[in-house]
């Protein structure tokens, strides 16, 4: 679920604004941070868990507005190096301000422990992502494929000449969808933290495994992201279970596998 | 022989006497490192994001044979190359079906595989640690490749073959065929060739030039650091060729050049220097959009201007 999210806000920035982020991880990264520091400030996992998502979109808009912006002309080498370097940006700051070792978190005290389900026994923490990730996940779709907004967004994954001649300001259209592809990279991040715990490393990782959600599902096919997040991560589960330290290795491989078969991706049109 | 050879051969001559030479032969293996990804990225069109890929594995393969079986020191570099296109020809296979973002992508993907197995199979690799304790050839012809002078001069010279080599390529038909489909893919399919072969055939050169600076790497500092196979070199590599200003053949060489020589004055300051990186990618991108020769270019034409003006006010 959490890699769903990851890869929905990954395939909303480059379907609709057409560039390659490499900062998504990063932003992935910040948000994990940020929960951390509103939790420790605040004394309120709630809260945090709504504050360090927002903290994320709010950079994403500056990012875009700031930067990308004025990178829409030039060449995807460009626009790469740009969030390649915010990356690395975002990746060091987060050494300066919380230090280079890990850190690990604590859930809220009510979602401690494990919750009998019959047949097994499920961390409630882990129970609890997976309902609000799948909200979450549920609601964006909700948003793209029922309100006008959505509808506007989609339509600039298809033409957005067509759409800026309808004249809908296509600039805010980028800045809104880099904005709310960064807020599902906070709060994924956020929602991680205490589950995995944190390390400056842990956005390079999330971003592979978004790219690969994104190559599964077809760019900017959100549905596709969606369904690619869940089959990566139950892969992935069941892999670990025998063979630990594989199972990163062979998200690669299932994609690489997928990819000889068919290259437009699984549920790529294009 | 013309000013661009003789400038370049000047800075062989030059550079050991003015920098460390360990940095100055760092310096030209990253050079060979970046004229096979412009092959990819400046002639062909092609933003490969993954050439560590095949840096990194040719670095762990050649290594691995040096430090078990203390293998000859060409059959290292062959072993380098063929692993470097072999590796090569993997990657590109499943890349070049796909063209924009999803190809950059592709290569990233691809990148994060090779680099997740050197991660885990420690047992080979060393994992985090790297893999220590590769020897640098032993005596040839009298001479000891493991005092840093005679292997700098060891490295100039295959840097200067390669150079010669890709210039031979780019010039060729080979290379006219590979910049028809940077300009026009879809014309270069019509005029009948075969536009996915002959990409795949440029990420096997690259992968090939790739390879031998990895092993070039491996042994100048006796280690193959996990880093040699991460994203972030293959970052690096194509921050170097774009600051050079990746539409020339010499473009990667100066770029390795200003690259090479301030990380490595910046890095020995500053632990943090990946966030002054970061931030250089950043102003680079906005600002300086041509590289340094554009700059450069920019900067004379000011110049010029500046003269012309002081000379009318005077006149």
């Amino acid at each position: 679920m959490l890699y769903a999210l990851m890869g929905l806000g990954l395939s909303l920035i480059t379907g609709v604004l057409n560039i390659p982020n490499f900062a998504h991880g990063a932003l992935f990264a910040v948000g994990a941070y940020l929960l951390v520091t509103a939790v420790n400030v605040l004394g309120n996992f709630w809260i945090g868990l709504v504050v360090a998502p927002l903290g994320v979109a709010l950079l994403g808009l500056a990012i875009e507005y700031l930067g990308v912006r004025r990178l829409y002309a030039a060449g995807h080498d460009y626009q790469l190096l740009f969030t390649f370097g915010l990356s690395l940006i975002l990746a060091e700051a987060i050494i300066l301000v919380w230090g280079p070792v890990g850190i690990s978190h604590l859930p809220p005290e009510i979602l401690r422990g494990g919750v009998d389900l019959g047949f097994t026994f499920y961390p409630k923490y882990r129970l609890f992502v997976m309902v609000v990730a799948g909200a979450l996940v549920f609601l964006t779709w909700l948003f793209l494929e029922k309100t006008r907004y959505g509808a506007i967004m989609r339509a600039g994954i298809e033409n957005k000449e067509m759409v800026s001649l309808l004249g809908i300001d296509i600039h805010w259209l980028f800045t809104a969808a880099f904005a709310i592809g960064a807020y599902l990279a906070g709060i994924a991040g956020a929602l991680t933290a205490p589950i995995r715990g944190l390390s400056p490393g842990m956005g390079v990782d999330m971003l592979g495994i978004a790219f690969v959600v994104v190559a599964l599902g077809g760019l900017g096919n959100l549905l596709g992201a969606i369904g690619a997040g869940l089959l990566i991560g139950v892969a992935q589960a069941i892999v670990a279970a025998y063979w630990t330290e594989a199972s990163t290795a062979v998200i690669y491989a299932v994609m690489a596998a997928v990819l000889l078969v068919r290259p437009q991706g699984l549920f790529g049109i294009r | 022989m013309n000013r661009k050879t003789l400038a370049i051969l000047a800075a062989v001559v030059v550079l050991p006497l003015v920098l460390r030479p360990a940095i100055a032969a760092e310096i030209w293996i990253f050079a060979i490192f970046g004229l096979g990804l412009n092959l990819l990225l400046g002639y062909t069109g092609l933003l490969s994001f993954g050439q560590s890929t095949f840096f990194g594995s040719a670095a762990y393969v050649a290594g691995w044979l040096l430090k078990h079986y203390g293998i000859n020191v060409f059959l290292a570099l062959g072993t380098g190359v063929f692993v470097g296109a072999a590796s090569a020809a993997l990657v590109g296979y499943l890349c070049v079906q796909r063209s924009g973002l999803y190809f950059i992508m592709l290569t990233f993907a691809l990148n994060q595989l090779f680099y997740f197995v050197a991660y885990q199979w420690t047992s080979v690799t060393g994992g985090e640690d790297g893999m220590p304790g590769i020897p640098r050839p032993g005596a040839f012809l009298g001479i000891d490749f493991r005092d840093p002078l005679p292997y700098y001069i060891f490295v100039s010279a295959l840097f200067l073959v390669s150079l010669w080599i890709m210039k031979r390529i780019v010039e060729s038909p080979l290379g006219k065929i590979l910049q028809a489909i940077r300009e026009n893919e879809l014309r270069a399919e019509a005029v009948g060739y075969n536009v996915a072969r002959f990409k795949l055939l440029a990420f096997v050169i690259g992968g090939a030039f790739s390879g031998l600076a990895g092993v070039l790497y491996a042994m100048l500092f006796g280690i193959v650091p996990l880093e040699a196979i991460s994203f972030v070199t293959s970052g690096n590599v194509v921050f170097a060729t774009l600051i050079g200003g990746s539409g020339s053949l010499y473009g990667p060489v100066i770029g390795s050049f200003v690259f090479i020589w301030l990380s490595e004055s910046v890095s020995t300051l500053w632990a943090r220097w990946p966030l002054l990186l970061g931030v250089a990618f950043v102003i680079v991108v906005l600002f300086f959009r041509g590289g340094v020769v554009e700059a450069w270019a920019r900067f004379s034409a000011w110049w010029q201007e500046r003269k012309w003006r002081s000379s009318k006010q005077n006149g």
